[in-house]
């Protein structure tokens, strides 16, 4: 009798295995292609003409390249300046809110500071609130003030800091040993100088990885914008777009839309080609931890 | 400690105090001032001409559930709402599924997988609802060319949910298994070769072994599942374009509220929903060491 060793499978486990991973294979791919589908037929659609794209015979490639749709869209809407008004309040926002984050997370991870968990609960509980339970008072008082249709009310909450992003570099801050604080204290260091000098430094990859996310979220943030800027001139990109859209609801200059989601969407997914590994990450620690 | 601070730590402790003032301040203004607001409004009736706000009671909770001006509205969105969270558990089992796959180590490219469905998460939800809504277009989408009938998939109120459902879950499937992944990692293995020495299937090991391992990774997407779903909008606004079917409850919230100028309303529903949320992560933080896995 032939001796079989332990690890060989049979024939017909071999079989099976084979069989198993082409049913694996199937099953991933084809999500895969349903999911990447969207952005290939929104390309693609933006370089039909309308006539093509509401046709009833489905063609996937434009019989004929029009690409007239992406020299338009900068005309028909201010499509630039929601570009530029996005890119302002993602610039105020993120500059004085990460440091402000960062130098609360600081206090929290590494000085003395009475009543912390105190301080950390009362801060961390905010997260659990709904923003349509918050939007309704921010607004009226948004509007007393006459910021309605001013980035303000985008701008003005985030400059408070994000607690999210607080708490992330709170326990990032928590792995620096603090002998190298101490020493810089002996040294005569004042705190915001051990700060600049040795915290955000120490921090930054934490920090690159939390500022691409938040960037993300406000250039994907959609509700607050819609609800407080109805000029078009004063829109943000993403309710520019809804307002695109829902003017074209009948489906009239479908390419067009089209090419401005092409166009809005760009930057993100050329961030996240290049970051993808930032937001892997980040994403499965938020969970495994949280 | 607890005697007297030394001058340099109350020093310390007073800059560290400056240091989180900031954040201190902002949410005492727009978290909790904001709440506070809400809550009196809930019992206010506010008018749009005049501009006076009067106290009226629970009013406006009753109106919510009995007022046939808004009760049908407002039940409808809760069922809109309720109806939609089936997503959630959809896209974590293809996400769990696709975590075991790639972890079986049957297949190369698991880390390309995984970037790729994670790209959902990272596009705007604007883009992404129009392009889907063009794809389940009644005349002309993509969808109903394949098919080739005009399934009414975005008027009926049934299919309208269908529709946001099934473009939801497949959307969710790269967070999910993402999650997985890594808490799949995190078990040890000599787990799985004490299971295989003693000759226990895969199968068995997944249902045995892994399976329990991450409860907790399940039931923290369970709960980050409901809060988000409990706050959707743009499915309703842009996919929907407002439609009954997809009316979900902030979109009430919005309609009324901001649109109709019914602060009073609107502040009631939303209280409702800060409450429902509240409710969920109380039950998070209660059941969280109970029948889920620790060590």
């Amino acid at each position: 009798m032939k001796k079989q060793y332990l690890n060989e499978p049979s024939p017909a486990k071999r079989v099976w295995s084979i069989v198993a991973k082409v049913l694996i294979y199937v099953f991933l791919i084809s999500i895969a292609l349903i999911l990447v589908f969207p952005y290939v037929w929104m390309l693609l659609t933006s370089f039909k003409d309308d006539y093509e794209a509401m046709s009833l015979t489905l063609t996937l490639f434009p019989k004929k390249w029009i690409f007239s749709n992406y020299e338009e869209i900068w005309s028909i809407v201010p499509f630039l300046s929601g570009v530029w008004n996005t890119i302002k309040v993602e610039v105020s926002v993120i500059a004085i809110g990460t440091f402000v984050s960062a130098l609360a997370a600081f206090a929290f991870a590494k000085l003395h500071l009475p009543a912390r968990n105190f301080w950390l609960l009362f801060l961390m509980s905010g997260m659990m609130v709904p923003y349509a339970a918050l939007m309704m008072p921010q607004y009226r008082a948004f509007y007393e003030l006459k910021m309605t249709d001013t980035l303000l009310p985008l701008i003005l909450p985030g400059l408070f800091g994000n607690i999210s992003m607080m708490f992330f570099f709170i326990q990032y801050m928590k792995g620096i040993p603090n002998a190298i604080i101490e020493a810089a204290k002996i040294d005569g260091a004042g705190y915001m100088r051990i700060f600049l000098t040795i915290m955000l430094p120490m921090t930054k990859t934490a920090i690159a990885a939390q500022v691409i996310f938040w960037f993300t979220g406000i250039w994907n943030d959609y509700f607050a914008p819609a609800i407080y800027l109805k000029d078009q001139t004063k829109m943000t990109l993403q309710p520019m777009m809804a307002f695109i859209n829902s003017n074209n609801s009948g489906g009239t200059n479908l390419p067009l839309i089209m090419a401005g989601a092409v166009l809005s969407s760009l930057p993100m997914l050329i961030i996240y080609s290049t970051c993808q590994k930032f937001f892997v990450e980040s994403m499965a620690i938020s969970g495994v931890k949280g | 400690m607890k005697k007297r601070m030394s001058k340099v730590a109350k020093k310390e402790a007073r800059v560290a105090f400056a240091f989180i003032l900031l954040p201190i301040i902002g949410f005492c203004i727009f978290t909790i001032g904001a709440m506070i607001f809400s809550f009196k409004y809930s019992f206010e009736n506010y008018n749009i001409f005049t501009g006076e706000s009067k106290f009226v009671g629970w009013k406006n909770y009753s109106d919510l559930f009995k007022n046939v001006l808004y009760s049908a509205s407002f039940k409808n969105s809760i069922k809109n709402t309720v109806v939609l969270l089936l997503s959630i558990p959809l896209s974590m089992g293809m996400g769990l599924l696709a975590a075991v796959f790639v972890k079986s180590g049957k297949v190369k490219g698991g880390k390309f997988f995984q970037v790729l469905y994670y790209i959902p998460v990272v596009s705007s939800a604007v883009a992404m609802n129009i392009v889907w809504r063009y794809i389940f277009n009644n005349e002309f989408g993509i969808i109903n060319l394949l098919i080739g009938e005009k399934i009414a998939w975005l008027s009926d109120d049934t299919l309208i949910k269908v529709a946001i459902i099934a473009k939801n879950s497949l959307n969710g499937i790269g967070t999910a298994m993402i999650l997985y992944l890594a808490a799949m990692l995190n078990i040890p293995k000599d787990y799985y070769e004490a299971a295989e020495i003693d000759g226990a299937s895969k199968v068995r090991q997944f249902f045995k072994i892994t399976l329990p391992l991450i409860t907790p990774i399940t039931f923290y997407q369970l709960i980050t599942g409901l809060i988000g779903g409990f706050q959707s909008y743009a499915d309703s606004q842009v996919f929907g374009a407002g439609v009954q079917g997809a009316q979900t409850i902030v979109y009430f919230i919005w309609q009324r509220g901001i649109n109709q100028s019914r602060y009073g309303l609107a502040s009631a529903a939303s209280i409702l929903l800060a409450l429902a949320i509240m409710i969920i992560t109380m039950i998070q933080f209660k059941m969280s060491d109970k029948w889920v896995y620790e060590e």
